[in-house]
Order: structure tokens, then sequence, then C-alpha cells
């Protein structure tokens, strides 16, 4: 793979220009400025390797096949991750049918369990390092299900509004809210449990 | 408790909005749930856990540009020229007219031969027009004439929306992809 020694000064603008007009060294300089963040948000949702990986490859394939419908309305990484999360969307959605729910999930999806824990008044992040607090938020987010994690992604970290994630997700803006309080409630529950541990 | 969620996001109306701060204000409950989700907020903002791809540069690229191929999207600039287009759109409707004209010509001279009897064979003996089919590369004609009625009737299919819709069902959820 030879890339064009001026490619790498070259803006995503630009690149993208020569891209759409068929040039692919120009879009493989993309695929290797945003793979990382493009895999990132494909293993947040799933949550294995091989999946991410797998998904963010056809995310690359069918951003090459679109690129004439990207318009410059946001930005090329923007565009590129609403790609990846329709994909991720489509094959948790395939999962779902395919797996039995548990009772416990079944719970969370009719809601109460929330009502349920206790407030978490202190900051439980307090005076954790940057690098250990992202630890435990992962840890976190591996222990809600598909939905709740898809549902806090999309707005705490793509910040969408209820009702975009709502369409995307197939579901109620009800819904979308229900399920965000309890991640909500959960994430706070399970970071503080986590440093009572630590201090005791 | 939704709506104080939508009040911390900032999705409620201003009068609601105004309802649920005096609420806020009102209810120690209502406040230690604002302040706990304010603060869940807080902490997931700018802290998204990062992953790095665990794989190198070209071994993911190779497979992404064998995608490519196989999906025979060499070019996404390789695109119809706006005149070729135009050109086609005007063709389309033109030459389904066209075959209707001549189905409509030929069957006036198939029943002139004949008036009343319907077309028959050129020994004299009696044979129904009931169906033909005309392929085209864009357009399907199916004619037929009941024998019982006096009429002659022709359906057009445009083959190229039929297929533009098979092509739309599929691609519903990718055109979800907003800008």
């Amino acid at each position: 793979m030879a890339t064009h020694p001026e490619i790498p000064e070259v803006s995503d603008e630009k690149l993208v220009r020569r891209a759409q007009r068929g040039n692919m060294p120009a879009f493989e300089e993309l695929v290797a400025r945003h793979r990382d963040k493009i895999y990132a948000r494909a293993f947040s949702m799933m949550r294995n390797e091989e999946d991410a990986t797998d998904l963010s490859q056809e995310a690359w394939v069918k951003g090459w096949q679109r690129l004439k419908q990207f318009h410059g309305d946001s930005s090329f990484v923007t565009w590129m991750t609403r790609i990846v999360i329709n994909l991720c969307l489509d094959q948790l959605r395939k999962h779902k049918r395919q797996r039995a729910e548990s009772i416990e999930h079944l719970e969370e999806d009719l809601g109460g369990v929330e009502r349920q824990m206790p407030t978490v008044t202190v900051n439980p992040t307090e005076g954790l390092e940057r690098t250990e607090l992202r630890a435990r938020i992962d840890k976190a987010l591996g222990q809600l299900s598909h939905e709740h994690r898809t549902v806090l992604i999309l707005h705490e970290f793509e910040d969408l509004e209820y009702k975009e994630i709502a369409k995307r997700m197939q579901c109620s803006i009800g819904t979308v809210m229900s399920r965000l309080f309890y991640a909500r409630r959960k994430m706070a529950n399970l970071m503080a449990s986590w440093k009572r541990e630590q201090q005791s | 408790m939704l709506k104080l969620q939508a009040w911390v996001d900032g999705e409620l109306s201003k009068p609601e909005a105004a309802r649920l701060a005096e609420l806020v204000r009102s209810d120690k409950e209502a406040a230690a749930l604002a302040a706990e989700l304010t603060m869940t907020r807080g902490f997931l903002a700018g802290n998204e856990p990062e992953f790095k791809l665990p794989e190198t540069r070209e071994f993911y690229w190779n497979k992404i540009q064998r995608g490519i191929e196989r999906a025979g999207a060499d070019a996404p600039g390789r695109q119809d020229l706006p005149w070729l287009i135009a050109l086609r759109r005007f063709l389309v409707p033109a030459s389904g007219f066209a075959l209707v004209a001549f189905l409509t010509v030929f069957s006036i001279g198939v029943f002139n031969r004949n008036p009343g009897a319907g077309p028959s064979t050129a020994d004299g003996h009696y044979r129904p027009l009931v169906e033909e089919q005309t392929l085209s590369e864009h357009v399907d004609t199916i004619s037929y004439r009941p024998r019982s009625e006096n009429m002659f009737v022709v359906y057009i299919v445009n083959k190229d929306d039929a297929a533009d819709d098979d092509d739309n069902d599929a691609e519903e959820m990718d055109d979800a992809v907003t800008q």
C-alpha cells in the first residue's frame, strides 16, 4: 500500500473531495486517520473485538459507496460514525431476535428497578485519575444491557436528542427516556459501590 | 422522575421547565435525584473510554479494499452524466408510448382484416388474440384482447421504477444516516 507523501498534510475536506472523484489512496488515508474512532464506537456498542472490527470495516465500505451523499454538513468522521452506529444497531437487533431475554432485562425494560436504587449524593468519581475514571466507566458500561448502554452512548457521547435516539433505535421516546434513566442510575450506583469498596 | 431527567437534559418546553425547576426547589428528593443525574452526566462527559484497533493499518485496509471491490464500487465518482440521465428519463416513457401506438395500430390492422369475427389465420381459421408480452430493456408491455369484449388492453410496467422500489426497501435503514 503506497501512501502519497503529501497526503498526511492534506485536510479531511480535501481528501474527501479527492475520494469522491474515485481517489482510493485519499480514502485510505481517511481510514487511517479515523479508524480508531470508528472502531471504538463499534466496540463500545458491541463489546466484542471481532464484531467491532468487522462492523467498522463494513462501515468504511459503505462510506466509500456513499461518498457522493456526503455534502459536508457535518464533519466526515461524524458522518462515518453515524454509519457505523446504524450498522451496530442493525446487528444488535439481529442478536436480540436470536437471544432469549433474561428476567433481569425484562424488569429493566419494564422499569421499576431504578426506582429502588438509593440516590447517590457524593460524587463517586472525585479524586480519580482520568485513566482510572475511564476504566471504571468502561467497566460500568459493560454491566449494562445492550439497550441501556446504546441509549447512554448515543445521548452522552454522541449528543443525540431523545427524538433522534428513538428514531435510530426504532422505539418510542418514552422507552428512550426510561432506558436512559435506568442506565444513568445504574452507572451512578455502580460507581458509588466501587468507591465504597475502595475506601473499605 | 422521567420529566425530571428531561429537565436535566434540557428537553422540556419553557413552561414545563419552569414547573420542574420549582419542584426541585421545593422537594428534597427531587433535588437529590436531579443532582445525581446531573453528576452522572458530568462524569461521563469527555470521559468516554478509548479503544485502539487491534490490527495493523495494512491488514485493516486490505479487508476494506476487498469489500469495496466485492461490492463493485470501484469509484464513487463514476456517475452517469446529467444529460444522459435527462435523455433516459425522456426515452423510457417515450418508448412506452411508441410501443402502445405500435400495438394499437397493429391491432386495428388485425381487426380490420376480418371485422366482427376476431383475428384469423391466413387459411381463414379463427385464432383468438388473447395475450401478447413484449420485452424491452426498460419497459414491459403486456397486451390482450378479451374475446367477449370489444376492447384492447395494454399494461405498461417501467422496469427501472420497479427496480428502484426494490432498492429503496433494501436501503431503508441505511437512508437514516444523516449528516
